[in-house]
């Protein structure tokens, strides 16, 4: 990084923290501290929800993952749209007549007290875990590839989401929000237009396109049904239906979002642009990763993107000559591909159907011994560094940044991935700050004062900041506990999404059968997760039906009166 | 409360699905001549 580097980064993000602070000094009522007393308009509600939900993780990991395994990750947000629908149609009116704080404060007026606390305390634990990691995931590669202290990016990250969170609360979240996807749009199409740009003369972005098709990286559309591949048409219209109805819909780190809107139309209409943005929006970041793959059919790439385990084993007596030995191989095959690639352009350009066959057997016989290399030197990784990851994925979109992008545009790319985990960490936080209070700090204190709760909120988002960087911070020290938490959270969506589901739609069931419903359905779902290796997706579909059908024999069987409309407290 | 722009909330979500077909169709006609 240069010094233009540096200014642009720092310059970048102390604008928008500044900015965002000021702007929304001084919120003395709940209402103005927790949902900007309800004036926000569609669009800023859409950029809200669209920050929150890309995390560091979308701009690291997911260009990477096209780079590996091409566009099908897109079909994961085909349910996406359909969900908006529904939680427009549905839930955004019950919230907004009941003028409710959180999602589960709703669940009280439809059922009881220990069933929203319930729904809360299961919130909390999973948001507050992985609102940490959301810290600790791009403090990691940054860590990797600048050469940073991965105590003091988490430090750094976390510092400033809470100073301008404590300040303004909710407005100070979404209006940062807005800055914050300026500049990550700006530098996404920046580093697309760079990459096509950077590809040899003759090789434009039609070029690009057949070049990364013919590696099968343009595989936007599976419709082969395997419920053990995430990835494909029928997953995506089930799984991510699901997902998102429990992400959007009882999340309150996103519910938050909506209703901090002036009225229903305002709030539906910010959730109907997540569904019209949303499959474009992962489409264009896709893109930049198979376009970095096409980019590294012409330039060599490194034998691994993971730059500190390559040094680390370059170190070591034992393994640096079999290392070395490997990438002298790779060099050879990667000049015999990258000659095969330009034939095969070359042949396209022609349209002679004759020279484009030749041109594909020639890369083809390439490709294979390619692979043959890269699964040998995934064995090697792993023997000679085992403790290191051996996927290098989540690097290869800033290996290229602070490789091949110019002074000033790398700060700008930093600055994407640093806002980005702010923007969804500092809406998590937001939202465990309000549940604490709303939900289980308040209830039970109905003589406290607005001003005395604006404080506590204070201090429950400084409380939750402080323990998710403490928690980001001991993740550093145990790889499996970020696989563990990324488990938990759908394990217990299901469950929420269940409560929710009978609340809106069967009318009949009161709040004893759906408490009920919703322990024996939490305690099923472990059971299958400790004894099933069922994909993590389905334990939202599975949840969801299981809290609706123990919930309907509950009420079968020992009948109670339902508070059947929800109606204001 | 009537949307604007259009005259419905029924034609707001019909929108948002037809812009969600019209993607898919894309991506077929993407995945079919590329892949």
């Amino acid at each position: 990084m240069s010094l233009l580097d540096w200014l642009v980064l720092g310059g970048t993000l102390l604008f928008i923290v500044g900015y965002g602070t000021w702007r929304t000094r001084g919120s003395h009522t709940l209402d103005a501290y927790l949902l900007g007393n309800r004036q926000a308009g569609w669009w800023g509600i859409g950029l809200s929800i669209i920050a929150t939900q890309a995390s560091a993780v979308t701009f690291l990991s997911t260009p990477g993952q096209a780079y590996d395994d091409g566009m099908r990750f897109i079909q994961f947000y085909f349910g996406l749209p359909l969900a908006m629908v529904l939680i427009a149609a549905v839930a955004v009116p019950i919230y907004q007549r009941l003028q409710v704080f959180t999602a589960y404060e709703y669940l009280e007026t439809r059922f009881d007290r220990r069933t929203r606390t319930l729904a809360a305390v299961l919130f909390l634990v999973q948001r507050g875990l992985s609102n940490g990691l959301s810290l600790y995931a791009p403090a990691l590669v940054l860590s990797a590839i600048l050469g940073w202290n991965v105590s003091f990016t988490v430090w750094l990250i976390g510092g400033l989401m809470i100073s301008y969170t404590v300040a303004g609360g909710t407005r100070a979240v979404a209006v940062t929000q807005q800055w914050q996807v300026a500049v990550i749009f700006t530098g996404m199409v920046v580093a697309g237009y760079l990459l096509v740009h950077y590809l040899p003369a003759g090789v434009g972005f039609t070029e690009a396109v057949q070049v990364a098709g013919f590696h099968g990286k343009m595989n936007l559309i599976d419709f082969h049904f395997d419920p053990k591949d995430r990835y494909n048409f029928w997953t995506g219209m089930t799984g991510g239906l699901f997902l998102a109805l429990s992400y959007f819909g009882t999340d309150q780190s996103q519910v938050q979002r909506y209703l901090s809107g002036q009225s229903t139309t305002e709030s539906r209409l910010g959730l109907l642009m997540n569904g019209l943005v949303k499959v474009p929006m992962q489409f264009g970041i896709l893109l930049i990763g198979v376009l970095l793959f096409v980019f590294y059919q012409f330039n060599q790439p490194p034998l691994t993107f993971n730059i500190p385990v390559r040094e680390q084993i370059a170190q070591s007596p034992q393994y640096a000559r079999g290392l070395h030995e490997l990438e002298k191989r790779q060099t050879t095959l990667f000049l015999a591909r990258r000659e095969a690639t330009t034939e095969l352009v070359e042949a396209l350009q022609t349209e002679n159907a004759v020279l484009i066959a030749a041109a594909r057997t020639h890369l083809q016989t390439t490709e294979a011994a390619t692979r043959g290399l890269r699964t040998e030197t995934q064995t090697f990784l792993r023997q000679a560094a085992p403790t290191a990851e051996a996927k290098d994925t989540d690097y290869i979109f800033l290996s290229f940044v602070l490789r091949y992008m110019p002074h000033g545009l790398v700060g700008l790319l930093i600055a994407v991935v640093l806002s980005a985990a702010m923007s969804s960490a500092a809406a998590g936080l937001n939202a465990l700050a309000s549940t604490t209070i709303i939900d289980l700090y308040k209830p039970s204190r109905p003589h406290l004062g607005e001003l005395h709760c604006v404080r506590a909120s204070r201090w429950a988002t400084i409380g939750w900041g402080v323990l998710g960087i403490g928690f980001a911070l001991f993740a550093a020290r145990l790889e499996n506990l970020i696989q563990a938490v990324n488990i938990l959270g759908s394990i217990f969506y299901g469950t929420i999404l269940g409560i929710f589901v009978v609340a809106f739609f069967m009318k009949n069931i009161g709040s004893r059968a759906v408490f009920r419903a919703a322990i024996a359905t939490q305690l099923l779902i472990f059971l299958l997760f400790f004894t099933t290796d069922i994909a993590y997706l389905w334990y939202n579909i599975i949840g969801c039906a299981l809290v609706m059908l123990l919930a309907l024999l509950s009420q079968k069987t020992s009948p109670e009166p339902a508070r059947a409309v929800a109606r204001p407290v | 409360d009537k949307p604007p722009l259009l005259d419905s909330w029924r034609a707001w979500y019909a929108l948002v699905m037809a812009a969600l077909a019209a993607e898919l169709v894309l991506f077929l006609i993407l995945t079919r001549t590329f892949a």
